[in-house]
């Protein structure tokens, strides 16, 4: 089973994507007991409207307490996304991610959906920034 | 436990009648003090921002303290102190650079805004250097600043540009006045005022005007392998790199290029370049030195009052019309300036 994991924000802003092969027993007995326990992945947000939007309601989603600059890692194991902001990063995830970044690169990764217009509110706002995805080369590994 | 501030007494009151000394008054301020201890992490960070002194057009005297740590390549914080105010070079130049950058930070808002560091009331700059292995970031925890060495392939070390540096401390400035939230338009701001005072700090200590300045944000911290010249450039949003590995710079300009994401806050590092070209746009149109007329006029608006957490753009630039009026009366050349890089950002106040 493929797992995917996007790192966004931190002081630069920049969007990184890696990717994993784990087998369907590892990812059932360990990874996605994980993140069921992580809270839910990304809540589909009031996307922010260009111009004025009186009355928009700050979501919950937002960066966690005082820290600023930091990244957010987003976890895709199969159909199930946590959204995880590296300040409370724990260890399992970590090791994940270590992997990750070590595996071989693959080829083209399959397109990911990007935003989703207004009023679609499904957990496939699987959004990456721009500039990311697709164009991962062997050159570096961040 | 999560508890709710609900008491009638506001907490800047609250601030003030926990300071008192008047030994008739001390069960007042002994109960104002239990009650600021239960308001919540953010109502305590406002209440000090309200009560921080506001002070302009004078320097103030000699409170910048500053104190630097090594966290050793750990992800631990705060590390070793490794350098205090006054302390000899330490050698280390991610700890020296981090040292001198605070110091000019502290002085902008000093000499030239007359706050007495962050929180305007003298509060001690703490800094760590070397955090993580091969660490690609720097970050504000809400209590202090936190740099890596980067991977040495992408990035090198955080330090090495003082708009890093100045951007970091510019959110303990923010967090300490309006405290916008960071998340969607709030957020952008957020990211788009320490990009502004980011680069005031460096354009002052090296005494560059509008018309000469880069408005560059980490300039210097990429590798040689990276084509690109910085992370951000506020005169030319979206232009700072454009890379095989990490894409091309996806800031926009103006509004009708804003970028919606759930990533990154709602692309508070992405959005941030609207309000950000809007300040070039007053500062190179009012010419001279940026941090004097069109740096006064945003800070002046960050201390209005008329800019609450979840601010968006058009509010934002409201506040900076008002404070540009305030402070150059109406109908003067300020006004326009900024009333008109507003506009050519697509931003109506």
């Amino acid at each position: 089973m493929r797992i995917e994991i996007t790192r966004s924000g931190g002081f630069g802003g920049l969007t990184r994507t890696w990717s994993l092969e784990v087998s369907a027993s590892e990812a059932e007995q360990r990874w996605l007991p994980l993140a069921a326990e992580a809270e839910p992945g990304p809540a589909p947000e009031p996307a922010p409207e260009p111009g004025p939007a009186p009355g928009e309601e700050p979501t919950a989603s937002g960066g966690s307490g005082a820290h600023r600059d930091r990244f957010t890692y987003r976890i895709t194991i199969g159909y199930t996304e946590v959204l995880v902001p590296e300040e409370r990063l724990e260890e399992p995830w970590r090791e994940l991610i270590d992997r990750a970044r070590a595996a071989p690169v693959p080829g083209p990764p399959a397109p990911s959906p990007g935003d989703s217009g207004p009023g679609t509110d499904s957990k496939q706002q699987a959004s990456d920034g721009p500039g990311a995805g697709g164009q991962e080369s062997p050159r570096k590994l961040l | 436990m999560h508890r709710t501030h609900c008491g009638i007494v506001p907490p800047h009151l609250l601030t003030r009648l926990a300071a008192l000394q008047d030994p008739r008054l001390s069960a007042a301020s002994r109960a104002a003090r239990h009650a600021l201890l239960e308001l919540q992490p953010v109502h305590r960070i406002r209440a000090d921002a309200l009560r921080a002194p506001v002070r302009r057009g004078s320097a103030v005297v000699g409170t910048l303290a500053r104190r630097i740590h090594d966290a050793g390549g750990r992800e631990e914080l705060p590390g070793t102190a490794v350098r205090p105010e006054g302390g000899p070079v330490t050698g280390d130049a991610a700890a020296d650079e981090a040292y001198d950058g605070l110091g000019a930070t502290y002085r902008l808002f000093s000499e030239e805004y007359g706050r007495s560091s962050i929180d305007g009331a003298g509060k001690r700059l703490d800094a760590t250097v070397h955090y993580g292995s091969d660490y690609d970031n720097a970050f504000w925890d809400g209590e202090r600043m936190v740099f890596g060495d980067g991977d040495g392939e992408i990035f090198g070390r955080f330090t090495a540009s003082l708009t890093v540096i100045s951007h970091e401390l510019t959110h303990g400035f923010t967090q300490y006045s309006t405290n916008l939230e960071y998340q969607g338009q709030s957020g952008a701001l957020n990211e788009s005022l320490s990009d502004v005072f980011g680069v005031l700090v460096e354009q002052r200590e090296l005494g560059q005007d509008a018309a000469a300045a880069p408005w560059l944000i980490g300039a210097g911290i990429f590798t040689e392998d990276v084509q690109g010249v910085a992370l951000r450039s506020l005169k030319a949003p979206g232009t700072a790199y454009d890379d095989d590995v990490l894409g091309r710079d996806p800031q926009p300009a103006t509004m009708a290029d804003y970028v919606r994401t759930t990533s990154d806050n709602g692309g508070v590092h992405i959005n941030s370049g609207i309000p950000n070209h809007a300040f070039y746009r007053a500062a190179t149109a009012l010419g001279g030195e940026a941090w004097k007329a069109a740096g006064s006029i945003w800070y002046d608006a960050v201390l209005s009052g008329d800019i609450p957490s979840d601010c968006d753009f058009p509010t934002f630039a409201r506040a900076t019309v008002r404070a540009a009026d305030k402070r150059f009366g109406s109908g003067s050349r300020e006004v326009g300036a900024v009333a008109e890089a507003w506009a050519q950002v697509g931003v109506v106040p």
